[in-house]
């Protein structure tokens, strides 16, 4: 990346909490992260997002100090921690696997903490009581982890992590285990906990539908790098890469993609299929690039939008609150994807039809770099 | 064969695989049980059910004090082994894999060798010209061969304990590799130095195998009668030899199977307890 994008409002509270400076892991000739920026600020959630192999679960541990890095700074609060031992880094984890103690009893594992710092009893007890009604585990304070629930020991681990009142926290793909109902019951729950506490949360996720509901702001990562940092809505309508956008689920991909003008924030580009307007200025490095549409920016009153497109019916298949439409382009055959509500009224488009298709510039994205 | 589910009836298998059980392994447990209730009379068994060797062994001092001593002696074994043991176990377990698994294998090929060629190999360790007192003679710290160490209750122990170690690290050792890696890092992440992280984290999570190894060492040396014959001279005299003394020698087999069913008993006892000890609330 040619500057740091540490995206984020620097300016409002001067210092971010957590400061990455030039941090790279290699496991032997292998770089796992390549030397990146990143600030995370005062009590946000922000979300480390990428498939396997980001490296996003690398970057989490070298901050955590369970993987030295071999470069770069990590400043917390203004101070340098890289070189401190896990033990002595002011902020605490909650493990993919959750890691309770398995001899101990949900009240000792969430009071361990606390026991290692010699904390009188009397105290220890009301905090942890405090940290269990948080999670809402007061009922099984006695019980052991392999007496819990999945969900049940995800609270637990939580309640763990708090119970130093950390500023920061670190979450590494804590949902993975989960089944899908409970999930998003947990999504929930730590966003709550999280708004409540002020706690600042550091996400690790490989699922983007639940980075999107929870985190103030996304880092998607890409082999090593970061790949764009912003708020979900800025990754979802504007990706500035393929990968971004592909990841986003925007999958209609056209190019080659050629700028033609640009003016008030407004970029007209040539494609294979047509002239289009898309919101935005052009980017600085036009390499590789193409033009990005959501399936669900295409609606059928082409009239009203400023883009339109002629095609064919391919396909329909109605998933439920959702009817998809495969559409081959009639003068290229490309293939398109159209997602629409679907509508009880309406009948929809037979295969082998002709549909006019329209989409506003602001549901449609320029980018750029290799294919994902 | 009887694999399946809903089927109630048992097959031609299991009647089989009980009449294997029946015959090989209930049937001469129960001969062996009931010798124990039958005595010698001008060397010959009398085939009529009495409760005198039991009486016998209980009332006679030497006996007693032989079951003693051999107790004693398996106890000290074990307790020397589960430290020893443990350092051992956690010294591999903190090697790097590949060193790990090379010293893992190097512990158990000694399983596999005979056991009596290994009690030789000590009693040469041990000797009066033996390994031990060469190198303390080497070492300047004795100026002769020190006798003391072979053909007592001391070589029983020192045998006992290196030829029954690999009991006692590999349950041990299996122990430490089922603690998460995460766990260790979640103890450290919450604050816990490394001491903190041993006490609280490491040691409970792994003595249940120091357990099960202290059963296995215990057992086999309250029993064992060929190392104490070999190098324990009359001073290592012990219950196992007394028990193969009966069989061998006296030929008073009633009195060698009462003797034998007592051991039995306290093995079991150990085995019990060490189950309740090995296997903690929070396993269940």
């Amino acid at each position: 990346m040619a500057k740091p994008d540490t995206g984020g409002p620097d300016s409002e509270s001067g210092l971010p909490l957590l400061r990455i400076r030039g941090l790279g892991v290699s496991f032997g000739p292998v770089d796992a992260i390549s030397p990146l920026d990143l600030d995370v600020h005062d009590g946000e959630f922000l979300t480390i997002l990428g498939p396997s192999g980001s490296g996003k679960t690398t970057l989490l541990r070298a901050i955590a100090g369970f993987q030295p890095p071999s470069a770069g700074r990590i400043e917390f609060d203004g101070r340098d921690i890289a070189d401190l031992p896990i033990n002595r880094r002011p902020f605490n984890t909650v493990f993919q696997d959750y890691a309770l103690f398995p001899h101990m009893t949900v009240r000792e594992n969430v009071g361990f903490g606390l026991r290692v710092r010699g904390t009188a009893r009397r105290q220890m007890t009301e905090r942890v009581d405090i940290a269990l009604g948080i999670v809402g585990l007061e009922e099984l304070d006695s019980r052991y982890p392999a007496q819990l629930s999945g969900g049940q020991q995800q609270r637990t681990a939580l309640a763990r992590a708090m119970i130093c009142e950390p500023r920061l926290i670190l979450l590494d793909e804590p949902l993975a285990a989960l089944d899908a109902t409970l999930r998003r019951q947990m999504q929930n729950f730590l966003k709550s906990v999280q708004r409540q506490s002020g706690i600042t949360f550091l996400f690790v996720t490989h699922d983007q539908s639940e980075a999107i509901t929870m985190s103030d702001r996304i880092c998607v990562m890409r082999t090593g790098n970061i790949e764009q940092i912003g708020t979900p809505r800025e990754l979802y309508y504007r990706p500035k890469s393929r990968f971004v956008a592909a990841f986003f689920g925007a999958s209609n991909i056209v190019e080659p993609c050629r700028i033609e003008e640009s003016r008030d924030d407004m970029t007209v580009v040539s494609t294979p299929v047509g002239t289009f307007s898309v919101k935005g200025p052009p980017p600085e490095n036009t390499s590789g690039l193409a033009l990005a549409i959501r399936p669900e920016a295409f609606g059928s009153d082409a009239e009203t939008r400023m883009n339109s497109l002629e095609f064919e019916v391919a396909a329909v298949s109605f998933v439920g609150s959702e009817t998809i439409t495969e559409l081959r382009h009639r003068n290229t055959s490309l293939m398109f994807t159209m997602k629409s509500r679907s509508d009880p009224a309406a009948r929809p488009p037979e295969t082998g039809s002709f549909l006019r298709v329209g989409f506003d510039p602001a549901e449609c994205a320029l980018v750029t770099g290799a294919e994902s | 064969m009887t694999v399946g589910a809903g089927r109630s009836r048992p097959g031609i298998g299991d009647y089989l695989l009980w009449s294997v059980i029946a015959l090989f392994i209930i049937v001469p447990l129960g001969c062996f049980l009931a010798y124990g209730f039958f005595s010698v009379v001008d060397n010959a068994i009398v085939y009529r059910p009495t409760v005198g060797n039991f009486a016998e062994l209980l009332s006679n001092p030497s006996y007693r004090a032989t079951f003693l001593r051999t107790i004693r002696m398996a106890f000290e074994v074990s307790a020397i082994n589960l430290v020893l043991g443990y350092a051992t176990a956690y010294f591999i377990w903190l090697r790097p894999p590949g060193m790990r698994n090379f010293l893992v294998i190097a512990l158990a090929i000694p399983l596999l060798m005979s056991y009596i060629i290994k009690i030789y190999a000590m009693r040469g360790v041990l000797g009066t010209n033996g390994l031990l007192n060469s190198a303390l003679m080497a070492l300047g710290i004795v100026d002769e061969p020190v006798s003391a160490l072979l053909f007592n209750l001391t070589a029983v122990r020192i045998t006992l304990s290196v030829v029954l170690l690999p009991f006692m690290v590999l349950p041990i050792y299996i122990a430490l590799e089922r603690i998460p890696a995460s766990v260790l890092h979640a103890a450290s992440d919450l604050g816990a130095n490394e001491l903190q992280t041993f006490t609280g984290i490491i040691l409970p999570l792994s003595l249940p195998g120091g357990i099960v190894g202290a059963m296995f060492t215990f057992v086999l040396a309250s029993g064992d009668f060929l190392a104490p014959e070999l190098v324990g001279g009359i001073e290592g005299f012990t219950y196992g030899r007394l028990i193969f003394s009966q069989f061998g020698l006296a030929f008073n087999w009633p009195l060698g199977a009462a003797l034998s069913i007592l051991l039995m008993c306290v093995a079991l006892g150990v085995i019990f307890v060490a189950r309740r000890l090995g296997n903690p609330r929070w396993q269940r």
